[in-house]
């Protein structure tokens, strides 16, 4: 339903006159007496509503039912009409629910019979709810100034619903053209103001309420347009249990709503807690919650008392309590037809208290259908519409088969605590920070700033391994440091540096790098760069953020001399690696296309390999192979020491170690080995012997 | 987004094409030369559509029902058959049937009818079928438009000039205007061959089965996705904003919402978010001189290993049950999530929501998110038991707050009886006693029902009487206040009739401390 439709407004007059008074004749039985005292008692009169209590209450229900369903951009103005008339709310969102008409109604009380019919009147009404109507609302307003330029494009439309007892078809027709006149007359007003907007489109409702027993003096008639702005039908209708049928099936006709009937909601008797029976509960929502059906015309629909059309949904009872995202296509707000009854109690409830329940369409044959669920989000219950047909998107391909599939020690676990501390929670309107930045803003900008530096994979990184790291990890990306977080960053830093001392091991990957595993010394290089990194893409945040990198700058070992013998170690591998293309190039080309097969095998091999490289973590990884060390031919001389010529046979097995060494982890003892003898048992050695454990990251 | 397409077989289409070269060709293996080519654009770059092929002349037949197999969808072109007349309303009501059979009624589908533009003669054809619609009756009505959402697209293997010399032209625009003008008229530049008919066909890929290419990011975190199906423009509210929206192709996450939280929202579309290496020249593949094939695969290979964004958040949002709240587009948000099929294979998935601030009631307004630890306390509690969601209305709806209906009269009695009911049991039930008088007070008050409250007070005077010797004392003063505080606000004097007014108990000497301070 469009906005600004004929729905966004709706006008209820009700006749407030001296006849009103009168009595519907439709009489209640209030004194039930139970058996047992019923002796010598002579039961009370049986009570009887007037037209009016008909005309409020079948109003309040319209209401009731409409601010269920659209709790708000559908807007109810309120008025009585006698000698004056009584505006009991206003178009304002915050007037529109029924405690409020109820306690304005109270206010005006019944009709008083005693009054001048002669200076009563339901024009007085109507007059009044033409001027409300061009009234414009807050959505108009806010739509109007949002739009500008095209701020015609806003329309204002509305509805009078009349409650009243008319004389005759020509009372009828004066109503009427007492309406049109009084649009003619205040669209001309209207045009010439801002508070103001000319009315395009009116539907008057007349409903003419009569005592049961009487012949109406009214006759009905269908929706007939009686200028290019007004249209206007009337109905004719007995007070009492009709006048409310009347009422419920036009907010249905003007809210597009319409019923399910929810059967088979297993009930314990209130008699007999141990027995239970089967209920049926009936709710309005809006029509696009039958689309399928409706569309498909599907023979679920069935009408109930020859008057009004239901769907039949079964009850299913709700076996889990899990969560689970279902593919959902709509969710339309609902309103118990017989909101005080029993059974719709009993359903709400237990809505309410937290449980959904999905609906399947009742079928003779065939499989279970489930194409609805009733669930309540906050305190309101929603219809869900389910998907129930076959969906396009089966069989999809599996992630692990796509890009990044085959990668298996994704920090999967780091990455879902990354995800809890940056959790969504809503703000109230008005707050916003010193940089007038929305709270989505804020949260864009934080991931932005927790994402600087955020290895995807645990071989990609060692300080994210590193238990001892953690502090300064999560103290880093904030926006602000105190100086207590710099302190503690620091803390961490001299860790590190007391750890580095003592030669702790570290948690490093193997994976990519040259040659055996790399040296305690290299590994600690690698450590404090990864954490320079860090660091680093922080400390344009604040000068705290630059104290924590300047603590590193100064702490981090960098004895100047080996970083210079380290240098030329790389420039002479680079020399070496220079020949080898030139002899390679040199080679006739035979050579070089076996050379071309070997690599192919040795890049398959590290396939393979690869594959062995399991970290649990990823829920989508294959399982490991079983995983057998290789152990690499014999060990010769690190590469990096040989010197002098070399012949294609050592340069050869150079390669093939190298590319072997990459393919798994070495062992701890190997990597401090000397001359690839490892002392067994170091630690007992060791006065201080620390765990081990921990420096590496716990097991989770 | 399925797609079915309707292959004209009628005599028509093997009219001969005069072309000045050696070759002949029939219309109808210029359309299978279309197409060919659509299948093969499909089957590399669109490989999770479903398509169908319905071929068609006065009856219609299914050749292929929805499948991904475009070699069988191939094979079945390869073996057409020809027919006698072209009859269109009835293989449109035909793949109107099938695609509803298949996927129902809100599944968008795209129908494809390749027609060399010669809609058939007398009863049957197109011209007599758009000149009686108007004239159909409940069961006999025209197919268009499609119940479902759809778009029509016709590959004529004709040119425009041929076309507009009949009504031909004239009835196909009608026919896409009958769909809701969802749908295009795709018509041969030039000369009937080869080239015209590729160059037809690629014009339709574009506009309709090009991939969606896109970028997802997490602050730096980043990938290259290909989101299926592809997001088509949704527009909203025709009557204010009538613009059409599309989805940014840059998906920027906003943060994260547990699944309990977001709680099986509607959505608009669903859609695969499929990781795609973006092919750097010559940057990953080490060995140069391989064919083409062999290039893919280890293209493939290579970017099956490079770590990708995608896999990281599908991993982490399926252990931790969460979803990832995602920007569309200006006041369009998304969700990205795990989804695991029966096969238990699971994937990334993206679902849509209504453009809008406030997709939905329960979390607010999305621009009001804000990151959980600018919060000055933890909003979800520091052993996670809270959480923020759902956001509460301001107002309670009527099922949720016990509201008064009296439309039945059982309301009535039942609210009557239930004030006898412990009017017996007082001055134990004094408290209900009185919740359930002041709520039966109120309702009388704003209905005007001041009927009722008289014979509520004399019923209260008749259990007053009626009450046993060995009754509490304090039941009988409980009863005759109760009874004469609704005479009093029965007479409308505003002292006793006010509605906020709530009917208190009588303090009594049996009362004492007891029967007040239960109030």
């Amino acid at each position: 339903m469009r906005i600004f439709s004929v729905s966004h407004k709706t006008a209820f007059v009700v006749d407030h006159c001296p006849y009103m008074a009168e009595s519907s004749r439709q009489l209640i039985e209030c004194d039930m007496l139970t058996k047992s005292r019923s002796q010598g008692v002579i039961p009370l009169a049986p009570v009887s509503k007037s037209l009016w209590t008909c005309a409020i209450e079948c109003s309040m229900e319209y209401c009731r039912i409409l601010y269920d369903v659209y709790p708000t951009k559908k807007l109810v103005n309120y008025i009585v009409s006698d000698s004056e008339v009584h505006i009991l709310n206003s178009w304002k969102q915050e007037n529109q629910n029924t405690q409020e008409l109820m306690t304005a109604l109270a206010a005006v009380g019944p009709p008083n019979p005693r009054q001048d019919p002669e200076c009563c009147s339901v024009l007085h009404g109507l007059v009044a709810a033409v001027e409300s109507l061009c009234k414009i609302t807050e959505y108009q307003h806010e739509s109007r100034t949002t739009l500008m330029d095209t701020a015609d494009r806003v329309a204002n439309r509305g509805r009078i619903i009349c409650l009243t007892n008319a004389k005759s078809d020509t009372h009828v027709r004066m109503l009427e053209d007492c309406v049109l006149e009084t649009i003619q007359e205040q669209n001309k007003r209207a045009a010439g103001s801002d508070r103001l907007m000319p009315i395009q489109q009116c539907e008057l409702v007349l409903v003419h309420i009569y005592p049961q027993g009487e012949e109406t003096l009214v006759s009905d008639r269908q929706k007939k347009e009686l200028s290019s702005v007004l249209s206007s039908e009337v109905h004719s209708v007995r007070a009492g249990r009709y006048l409310a049928g009347k009422l419920n099936v036009l907010v249905q006709q003007h809210f597009d709503l319409a019923s399910t009937t929810i059967t088979n909601i297993p009930m314990k008797e209130e008699q007999h807690a141990n027995t239970s029976a089967n209920y049926d509960v009936e709710l309005l929502h809006h029509r696009d919650a039958h689309i399928e059906f409706i569309k498909s015309a599907q023979p679920s629909f069935h009408c109930m008392n020859g008057l009004k059309e239901t769907v039949t949904l079964k009850w299913c009872t709700p076996r889990t309590n899990s969560v689970e995202l279902h593919y959902c296509t709509g969710a339309y707000r609902i309103s118990p037809v017989d909101v005080n009854s029993r059974p719709s109690s009993c359903l709400t409830n237990f809505l309410l208290n937290g449980r959904s329940v999905l609906l399947e369409q009742p079928r003779k044959s065939g499989s279970k259908v489930i194409s609805h669920m009733l669930s309540s989000h906050g305190g309101e219950i929603f219809l869900h519409v389910l998907n129930s047909t076959r969906s396009t998107l089966e069989d999809p391909p599996s992630i692990s088969e796509g890009c990044g599939g085959r990668v298996t020690d994704y920090r999967i676990t780091d990455f879902g605590e990354f995800m809890r501390e940056n959790r969504l929670t809503p703000f109230p309107e008005s707050m916003v920070d010193a940089a007038c930045r929305t709270p989505v803003e804020r949260a864009k900008f934080q991931l932005e700033r927790h994402t600087r530096y955020w290895p995807m994979i645990i071989s990609q990184t060692t300080i994210f391994n590193m238990q001892a790291v953690v502090p300064l990890a999560n103290l880093i990306v904030k926006d602000t440091l105190t100086d207590e977080d710099v302190l503690t960053c620091q803390k961490t830093v001299y860790n590190l540096v007391d750890m580095e001392r003592k030669s702790d091991p570290l948690p490093i990957s193997t994976a990519g790098s040259r040659g055996k595993g790399p040296k305690r010394d290299e590994q600690y290089r690698i450590m404090w760069n990864e954490l320079e990194t860090l660091v680093k893409a922080h400390v344009g945040t604040s000068e705290r953020h630059q104290r924590v990198l300047d603590c590193i700058s100064a702490c981090r070992s960098k004895p100047p001399e080996e970083e210079e013998r380290k240098k030329r170690g790389r420039k002479r591998e680079d020399k070496e690696d220079k020949t080898e293309k030139n002899g390679k190039d040199t080679e006739e080309k035979g050579w070089t296309t076996d050379s071309e097969r070997l690599k192919g095998v040795m890049e398959r091999e590290k396939d393979e390999q690869s594959e062995c490289e399991i970290i649990k973590d990823s829920p989508d990884s294959p399982e490991p192979l079983n995983k057998k060390p290789r152990l690499a031919t014999e060990e010769q001389q690190p590469p990096e020491k040989s010197k002098g010529p070399v012949s294609l046979l050592t340069l050869w097995t150079n390669r093939i170690t190298q590319a072997n060494s990459r393919k798994h982890q070495e062992f701890a003892g190997r990597l401090s080995s000397v001359n690839s003898k490892a002392e067994l048992y170091q630690h007992l050695k060791e006065e201080n012997g620390m765990d081990v454990h921990e420096n590496g990251k716990a097991t989770r | 987004m399925p797609t079915a397409v309707l292959l004209d077989s009628s005599l028509s289409m093997t009219r001969p094409v005069s072309v000045e070269g050696s070759e002949e060709f029939q219309r109808k293996n210029l359309a299978v030369h279309g197409l060919t080519m659509l299948f093969e654009h499909m089957a590399t770059n669109y490989r999770l559509e479903f398509t169908s092929l319905v071929s068609f002349s006065s009856l219609w037949e299914v050749l292929v029902p929805f499948t991904r197999d475009y070699n069988t969808l191939q094979e079945a072109l390869n073996n057409l058959e020809d027919y006698d007349k072209t009859c269109l309303e009835a293989a449109l009501q035909g793949v109107s049937n099938i695609v509803q059979q298949e996927w129902g009624t809100s599944c968008p589908c795209q129908v494809v009818l390749v027609t060399d533009g010669a809609l058939g003669i007398g009863r049957g054809s197109l011209r007599h079928s758009l000149q009686t619609v108007k004239q159909r009756v409940e069961d006999k009505k025209f197919p268009l438009p499609f119940p479902f959402p759809s778009k029509l697209y016709v590959m004529c293997i004709a040119n425009a000039e041929e076309l507009q010399a009949t009504d031909s032209m004239d009835n196909l625009e009608q026919l896409i205007n009958l769909n809701g003008g969802e749908g295009q008229i795709y018509t041969m530049e030039g000369p009937l061959c080869l080239k015209s008919v590729q160059s037809m066909f690629g014009k339709l890929i574009d506009q309709a089965y090009s991939p969606f290419h896109a970028v997802l990011r997490c602050g730096n975190l980043t990938s290259d996705v290909q989101v299926f199906p592809r997001p088509e423009p949704v527009t909203i509210d025709e009557e204010v904003d009538p613009m059409p929206r599309t989805v940014q192709t840059d998906l920027e996450i906003v943060g994260f919402i547990e699944i309990g939280d977001i709680s099986s929202p509607p959505v608009l579309s669903r859609h695969l978010v499929l990781p795609i290496a973006v092919n750097k020249e010559g940057d990953e593949i080490g060995t140069g001189a391989t064919d083409d094939t062999e290039e893919e695969t280890s293209t493939n290979q290579m970017a099956g290993k490079s770590p990708n964004f995608c896999v990281l958040l599908h991993g982490s949002l399926k252990v931790e049950g969460m979803v990832a709240l995602v920007q569309l587009g200006p006041d369009w948000f998304g969700m990205l999530y795990s989804q695991a099929d029966s096969k238990k294979k699971s994937n990334l998935m993206m679902s849509l929501f209504e453009p809008g601030s406030e997709p939905l009631p329960w979390l607010g307004r999305i621009s009001q998110l804000g990151p959980a630890s600018d919060a000055a306390e933890n909003p979800y509690g520091e052993d996670d038991s809270k959480s923020p969601f759902p956001i509460q209305p301001k107002h309670k709806r009527s099922y949720a707050q016990n509201v008064t209906v009296w439309i039945k009269a059982s309301g009535l009695q039942t609210d009557v009886q239930k004030i006898l009911r412990n009017a017996r049991k007082l001055p134990e039930k004094t408290q209900t006693f009185y919740k359930e008088l002041n709520r039966l007070r109120k309702a009388a008050l704003a209905f005007g029902f001041w009927e009722l409250l008289k014979s509520m007070a004399e019923l209260l005077e008749r259990e007053c009487t009626l009450l046993s010797d060995s009754a509490h004392p304090d039941a009988a003063f409980q009863l005759s206040h109760a009874a004469q505080q609704l005479k009093l606000a029965s007479s409308g004097d505003s002292k006793y009739a006010a509605y906020e007014h709530n009917i208190t108990p009588m303090l009594t000497d049996f009362s004492g401390g007891g029967g007040a301070d239960r109030i």
